[in-house]
């Protein structure tokens, strides 16, 4: 998944929040998506390798 | 030439200035500049003394010849004519070039191109590009030996996870380092969209200004300014300076430092995570309260009103009830009455006092004078009834017979 993807739409749904969120049906469904997005970057938190692959050139000395 | 046997002082010095001129004027000569002078805002005159043996070699040259700034200590190589002064007797070396060797020279030449470069705009701090806040891919340039690679990438792995690093090693020093790391960047700089990294680190450890020359290289510093992708440069310990760090989207410090710099942290995320949700729950609780509390406030205003019927209903039936609980009593009290009346009015009870109903045919007497004499009447008594003949009317009728 595209972290920073949905880490952005995450701030989008807090700011919605925070400037509109009056509606109720709506809220609640922004509400569900936000904890879904929630928990997928935290899922992807719990990543703890770099994987590292060497580019072997040709012009190497 | 053949030489008199006795001539002038003049003469003399020109036949050992003859001989001068044969000393190659191109060699170099290294040493170091002392008592530097300089006259009347043109004539320059410095000693320039031999660093081992000793040995002082007195150097002139004009202002207009300097094209760099000399100052006593610095080392230099010069070229010139050796010659005999004739005027003050000493032998000097008329300055041709003179230029900077050695850590003088290079910095000399580092401040002139750093120089530059800022004139030209390369390190203007708009033109800097923003990394991404959460890189997929990384690009890493530096020496697969330096402890610059396992502190990065040690750094970079207490951070954050799940990064791909392209790594091309290079020599980070001596005469490999610019051609390798030029070669590194065109390889990222090819790249197709997808491929590509997010942001490029160009880093090594600390060094003095010869180990750094790479990193001070024009080539390279241009190479780092035009990368299609963000570079963060982390070259050596806190107070390295090398051209690439100016010119580079980000400066970092040190390889730890670009680790920093180029991938967040893990625990500040998932902090920020957690304030996201709460801050959504908190509005979306407060927007529930509200809601409740306009749903609780009509549900006790019905039933409020609900009460108010009852109580209204529990009144009335109340008043109802003291009032038939009154009215019962009348009512009991008036069939009483009415009884009593009643009671009073019955014939028999009349009749049971003697008095007697007197009727002529169907209709019930009451007046005297209603009657005829010698018709028959008939008349109840309290017990039993008897017919009678009517005799007399109010005293007037038939005689009594005695």
């Amino acid at each position: 998944m595209d972290f920073a993807k949905a880490f952005e739409e995450l701030e989008a749904i807090t700011r919605w929040f925070e400037q509109e969120g009056a509606d109720l049906d709506e809220g609640l469904k922004r509400f569900e998506r936000g904890l879904e997005l929630a928990r997928a970057c935290k899922e992807r938190l719990a990543e703890v390798e770099a994987n590292v692959k060497e580019i072997k050139k040709k012009f190497e000395a | 030439m053949s030489v008199p046997a006795v001539i002038s002082v003049a003469q003399y010095l020109d036949l050992v200035n003859d001989r001068l001129r044969e000393v190659p004027s191109d060699v170099g000569v290294e040493g170091e500049v002392s008592d530097l002078r300089v006259s009347h805002g043109k004539w320059v005159g410095f000693d320039l003394k031999d660093a081992q043996g000793g040995g002082v070699l007195k150097c002139f040259m004009t202002v207009w010849q300097l094209s760099v700034p000399l100052e006593d200590g610095m080392r230099v190589r010069v070229t010139g004519g050796a010659k005999v002064s004739a005027r003050f007797g000493k032998f000097q070396l008329d300055v041709r070039t003179v230029e900077l060797v050695g850590e003088g020279a290079l910095k000399r030449a580092y401040l002139a191109l750093k120089r530059k470069m800022q004139d030209e705009g390369l390190f203007d701090g708009a033109r800097k590009r923003p990394i991404p806040r959460f890189p997929e891919r990384i690009g890493l340039i530096t020496s697969r030996e330096a402890a610059a690679y396992g502190d990065f990438l040690r750094v970079l792995g207490n951070r954050w996870g799940g990064v791909e690093v392209d790594f091309v090693p290079v020599h980070v020093q001596g005469g490999n380092a610019v051609p390798e790391i030029l070669a590194a960047f065109e390889h990222f700089h090819h790249l197709g969209e997808s491929e590509r990294p997010d942001v490029l680190v160009l880093t090594r450890g600390g060094g003095g200004l010869e180990d750094l020359h790479a990193f001070n290289d024009e080539s390279v510093a241009r190479a780092v300014f035009s990368s299609r992708v963000p570079v963060v440069v982390g070259v050596g310990h806190e107070r390295d300076e090398s051209l690439c760090d100016f010119v580079a989207d980000v400066r970092a410090s040190t390889p730890s430092n670009a680790a920093e710099r180029v991938a967040p942290s893990r625990d500040e995320v998932r902090y920020e995570l957690d304030a996201m949700t709460r801050r959504v729950e908190e509005v979306l609780r407060a927007n529930l309260d509200a809601r409740r509390r306009i749903v609780e406030h009509a549900a006790s205003s019905a039933s409020a009103l609900v009460s108010r019927q009852r109580e209204r209903l529990t009144s009335e039936l109340d008043a109802f009830g003291t009032a038939t609980d009154r009215w019962i009593p009348n009512i009991s009290e008036r069939i009483e009455g009415a009884l009593r009346v009643l009671r009073q009015v019955d014939p028999n009870r009349v009749l049971a006092r003697g008095y007697s109903i007197v009727k002529s045919g169907k209709t019930l007497l009451r007046d005297a004078s209603e009657l005829v004499v010698g018709t028959d009447v008939s008349v109840q008594l309290s017990r039993g009834t008897f017919d009678a003949n009517v005799l007399r009317i109010n005293g007037t009728g038939k005689q009594r017979l005695v």
